[in-house]
């Protein structure tokens, strides 16, 4: 395998330039050294050779460096690189596609907002693609009807990624709400969730956004907006999204009970707020 | 066993203008901090707090704090931008092995420079490096450019440091650094080391240079007060 | 994490007390005045930690100290020099093994005319070598070139906290090359080019007993 040759010739030149600016630095050490005679070498070691050059024979030993003030410890290799999430905000109206090449049919268009006036996020999955043209697209999961859509974008579409190790699991069946990090359970709690005219969507979602310190009892303190959306309630303002929030009602949870949203007691929703990131990806099972 | 840094839970709330005024702000006030003692957050620590803050945070000068801090602004962006690589699986052959150990270098800098300033570590900020972290021709360029950016600024302020020990512990850093470099520029088909003297960078520099790769970000806004949901219910 | 350095016996309150007492006494004064380093930095919060500021005066940086220094690193930079320049003639290269030593060669032939003048009749003489089969096919030199490029950054880190500023400019400017070569040369043999996530300085003793294992340097 040949190598570029780099530099070469102008690297002699530079070097020799950079040379010469480091010589004026370094005049100032033969300097002082001279003003103040050659006090290194005992005068037995003065005999001068041929070249003028002293023999350096008993010099007193060097002192030790000092030792460093902190430790760089060990090198961090990654640990679940496959399985934890990214997600990151749409920076442009984008059309999601249903194949990473632009001549691909549209699945739905994004938009940079939500109706709650926080950032349009989508979640990123499995790897980017680069298409023949060396244009960069990324698989994303986004708010749908139906639910559980994907498509594709160019990658310069979002912005920042941002990594979300945590993972929402809400059984329907038990009626509970789980958080795990890492994969490991961190906070568990009972929920209230769709009546059967209005169900709870199953499927792969994401934590959209967070509300709070609005003055709505019904939701309790706090709100998250996901990406899933009612089936049924098709005609709900802002698009029927489905919500995780708290409650005024706290003695209906456990049960079958809201329009579709995950309902927790006050305590709940409040302990659950401060480990949640938003982006943390959502199993409704 | 070392565990991941987790660079989430960090608090998030570093916006540009304060990643740039954490950059740029001790620059003009460092003839001065130099010789001067900082007694640590305006000398109104009681003697626990003081007690439990690691060794350099306690006894370095502001101006060796300031110098470790901007070579952690600089060490964030560069861990973030290896481990992002990492995690998107999209790069291949020798260039994926260098991302993965030369990110796995680059968080034990940065925990190390944490753990060393404690409370006086400046916070990490957002960064988006766009498609450079899953394509492989972008990546290597990226690559080279932090590594060498890196050697550059350390090299600019290591002969301004005022603790040996914590010179000794830059050099050191700035040998690996050169070291990635090195390595970066081969999987790129470059000649790993151009020239038989490496010049040193500014701070300005590393910063404008920094600036202009267009790297940092601002948070994503998801959190709003004073609405009320529209969900459900 | 243990200390690796050695702590002074100070009375962490009363340190601290001191510190921050606004009435600055002659006595206070003077406990600030021993933590004054070479240079006129004040540590933090007066709290010593032996290791931090230089201690001893003999270890403190002088021009007589650096033409010491830079003497003993000069015995590398002519150990790789003439290292090189002999593999290059001598250990029938090719392909990119050839150009590594081409271009580190010259680098570090570069790095002994910088010491040539800049130290002038201060710098060691010249010593003589004898590189055995070290330079005598890819396979050796390769690996030889390992282990000096290695030492060479371990023997600059270890050195460099010890000079004036002036010096350690140019040796932060050489130092890295170092590093570069050494990551070069450890591709060259499959290994990691940056084989841990710091590189530890070494001491003289410490440099001095490589050198001395290798046989190389004949009359120094």
């Amino acid at each position: 395998m040949s190598r570029r040759r780099g530099d070469g010739r102008r690297g002699l030149v530079a070097a020799g330039l950079v040379a010469l600016g480091l010589i004026g630095a370094a005049i100032g050490v033969v300097a002082a050294l001279g003003s103040s005679g050659s006090t290194d070498a005992p005068p037995a070691a003065h005999a001068a050779t041929k070249h003028g050059r002293h023999h350096h024979r008993k010099l007193p030993p060097l002192p030790e460096a000092p030792a460093p003030a902190f430790k760089v410890g060990k090198p961090i290799y990654l640990k679940h690189v496959g399985d934890l999430s990214r997600y990151a905000p749409v920076l442009r109206v984008v059309d999601a596609l249903a194949e990473p090449r632009a001549s691909a049919s549209s699945v739905a268009p994004l938009y940079t907002t939500t109706s709650d006036g926080t950032t349009n996020i989508v979640l990123v999955i499995g790897h980017p693609h680069t298409d023949a043209h060396g244009r960069v697209w990324v698989k994303v999961r986004f708010p749908s009807l139906p639910n559980g859509l994907t498509g594709w974008v160019p990658r310069n579409a979002l912005g920042l990624m941002v990594l979300v190790r945590t993972h929402l699991v809400i059984d329907l069946e038990h009626l509970r709400l789980t958080l795990l990090r890492n994969g490991r359970p961190i906070f568990s709690a009972p929920v209230g969730v769709g009546q059967p005219q209005w169900p709870t969507p199953r499927g792969s979602f994401y934590v959209r956004d967070k509300l709070t310190e609005y003055a709505s009892p019904f939701y309790g303190p706090i709100a998250f907006g996901t990406s899933a959306r009612s089936e049924v309630l098709t005609d709900w303002p802002d698009g029927g999204f489905v919500g995780i929030h708290g409650t005024n009602e706290p003695q209906l949870i456990p049960g079958r009970i809201s329009h579709g949203c995950v309902r927790l007691r006050n305590e709940d929703i409040l302990r659950l707020a401060r480990l949640l990131p938003v982006g943390t990806p959502i199993t409704i099972k | 066993m070392s565990h991941e840094l987790t660079l989430e839970g960090i608090d998030r709330s570093a916006t540009i203008a304060e990643a740039q005024d954490r950059l740029l702000g001790s620059q003009t006030r460092g003839g001065l901090l130099r010789r001067m003692a900082a007694l640590g957050a305006g000398g109104a620590l009681a003697g626990g707090v003081m007690a439990a803050l690691p060794q350099v945070a306690r006894a370095a000068t502001q101006n060796d704090i300031d110098i470790l801090n901007f070579a952690l602004t600089l060490e964030y962006p560069a861990a973030a931008f290896f481990t992002e690589a990492e995690r998107n699986g999209a790069l291949s052959g020798e260039t994926a092995v260098a991302a993965r150990v030369i990110g796995a270098h680059e968080r034990a800098h940065v925990r190390a420079l944490r753990h060393a300033l404690g409370p006086k570590a400046v916070k990490r900020g957002h960064y988006d490096f766009g498609d450079a972290t899953e394509d492989q021709q972008k990546f290597h360029d990226a690559g080279i450019w932090f590594e060498n950016v890196a050697v550059g600024y350390l090299k600019g302020q290591a002969p301004l440091i005022d603790s040996d020990a914590i010179l000794v512990v830059a050099l050191g850093l700035h040998s690996v650094e050169a070291r990635h470099a090195a390595w970066m520029r081969r999987i790129g088909g470059d000649v790993p080391a151009p020239s038989a003297f490496d010049a040193p960078i500014t701070r300005e520099s590393a910063i404008s240079q920094f600036r202009a790769r267009g790297y940092l970000a601002i948070e994503p806004k998801t959190t709003v007060k004073k609405r009320a949901p529209t969900v459900t219910g | 994490m243990s200390d690796r350095v050695t702590v002074q016996v100070v009375d962490q309150e009363a340190a601290l007390e001191e510190a921050l007492d606004p009435v600055a006494g002659d006595s206070r004064q003077a406990f600030l005045r021993r933590a004054v380093v070479g240079g006129g930095a004040l540590v933090a919060g007066g709290i010593l930690v032996g290791g931090l500021p230089r201690l001893t005066a003999s270890a403190a940086p002088s021009a007589e100290q650096d033409v010491r220094i830079l003497n003993f690193a000069a015995l590398l930079e002519y150990l790789q020099a003439a290292f090189f320049t002999e593999a290059e003639v001598k250990a029938g290269l090719s392909g990119e093994t050839r150009e590594f030593a081409r271009v580190a060669g010259g680098h570090e032939r570069a790095h002994v005319n910088l010491f040539e003048r800049t130290l002038g009749n201060k710098l060691r003489k010249k010593p003589t070598f004898d590189f055995g089969d070290a330079t005598s096919n890819p396979q050796r030199f390769r690996a030889t070139a390992v282990l000096l490029e290695d030492l060479a950054v371990a023997a600059y880190d270890g050195q460099a906290a010890l000079l004036t500023k002036p010096t350690l400019r140019v040796a932060a400017q050489i130092v890295s090359v170092e590093s570069r070569h050494a990551a070069w040369a450890r591709a060259l043999v499959h290994k990691p080019p940056a084989p841990r996530a710091y590189d530890p300085p070494a001491t003289r003793p410490q440099v001095t007993r490589v050198v001395k294992s290798t046989k190389f340097v004949t009359s120094a």
